[in-house]
């Protein structure tokens, strides 16, 4: 974890370099991989823990969900929104979920990460401006907002543990694989996955009525 | 393997996902942060079906993930409708409701 904490504090220190030299972008990049390869010369029995590669995937997402919302143009934020989207899935595997790590690379970055960029690209947006303009009431209130509320979650996530914790049972065979999870979706949850086709078909008639021409 | 690590990411996925959608104007970066929040909510799924040992919790992601596409979809189309008439994607454009 050493190693992860050094390279945060790398590309942050590269970041505030960018803004001090707005002129210099390939020196900063420059002086950040070199500082990288040092630390990874100091600490290179870091880069076997598995602590290390989830902190890692950690801090991308991370920078990747700020990048999205501060991003002035929106084709940008598809882009980071792909990349947060990846970062989800390798969590997915590192939680045993493979089956909706890979429902998640195909359906969401595929399928519906493509629909965005479509519309981006149909309607030609351009850069919001603004953005970086002064700051209005409801953004101050908001920053707040999120303050009050990230910290209501960590709160919430330090009192969790009532009891002391126990180590939970091991893995049944076949956790996460499709063939289970498919057996689940037409046993117990049959309702809900006939639910769910009915919600995608009224999606699919909405979406085309709202797409006519004239909307009467 | 804890999955508090995991908890805490899903808990600023979903904060940086509610900051966006209250400060940005562009209405296609508001479906982005909602997105992002859908997603932080499955990540909490994975994370509780993990430390569970139980699937229920994959089957919810799986929903959620449906439930998201149903959303992009139409809130898409809404989009394409409302540039078609007012030239604009900005919410604060379009704050007039009426029948």
């Amino acid at each position: 974890m050493r190693l992860l904490t050094g390279l945060v504090l790398v590309v942050m220190a590269a970041a505030a370099l960018r803004g001090l030299l707005p002129r210099r972008p390939g020196l900063t990049v420059l002086a950040a991989g070199i500082a990288a390869l040092v630390l990874l010369g100091f600490y290179p029995q870091d880069l076997a823990t598995s602590e290390f590669w989830a902190g890692a995937v950690g801090f991308v997402s991370i920078l990747s969900a700020l990048l999205i919302v501060m991003h002035p143009n929106p084709m940008v934020s598809v882009l980071f929104l792909i990349l947060n989207l990846f970062c989800t899935a390798l969590f997915f595997l590192m939680l045993q979920a493979q089956t909706l790590a890979v429902l998640q690379v195909i359906v969401y970055a595929g399928a519906i990460m493509v629909l965005f960029v479509f519309v981006i690209m149909l309607l030609n947006l351009r850069a919001e401006e603004g953005l970086r303009m002064s700051m209005g009431p409801q953004r101050w209130g908001a920053i707040g907002f999120g303050a009050a509320f990230a910290g209501l979650m960590f709160w919430a996530l330090r009192h969790r543990h009532g009891a002391a914790y126990v180590e939970p049972k091991p893995f049944v065979e076949g956790f996460g694989t499709a063939r289970d999870l498919g057996t689940l979706l037409f046993s117990d949850y049959v309702f809900a996955t006939e639910a769910a086709s009915v919600l995608l078909i009224a999606a699919m008639v909405g979406a085309v009525l709202l797409a006519k021409r004239r909307l009467e | 393997m804890r999955i508090d690590f995991f908890l805490v990411m899903a808990a600023l996925l979903f904060t940086v996902g509610c900051v966006g959608v209250l400060i940005r104007r562009n209405v296609i970066v508001i479906l982005m942060c909602i997105e992002l929040m859908l997603n932080a909510v499955n990540l909490t799924f994975i994370a509780f079906a993990h430390e569970m040992r139980s699937m229920a919790g994959h089957v919810f992601a799986l929903f959620v993930i449906t439930v998201a596409a149903c959303e992009a979809a139409v809130g898409l189309a809404i989009v394409l409708a409302l540039f078609r008439r007012r030239r604009t994607t900005n919410v604060d454009d379009v704050s007039l409701m009426r029948w």
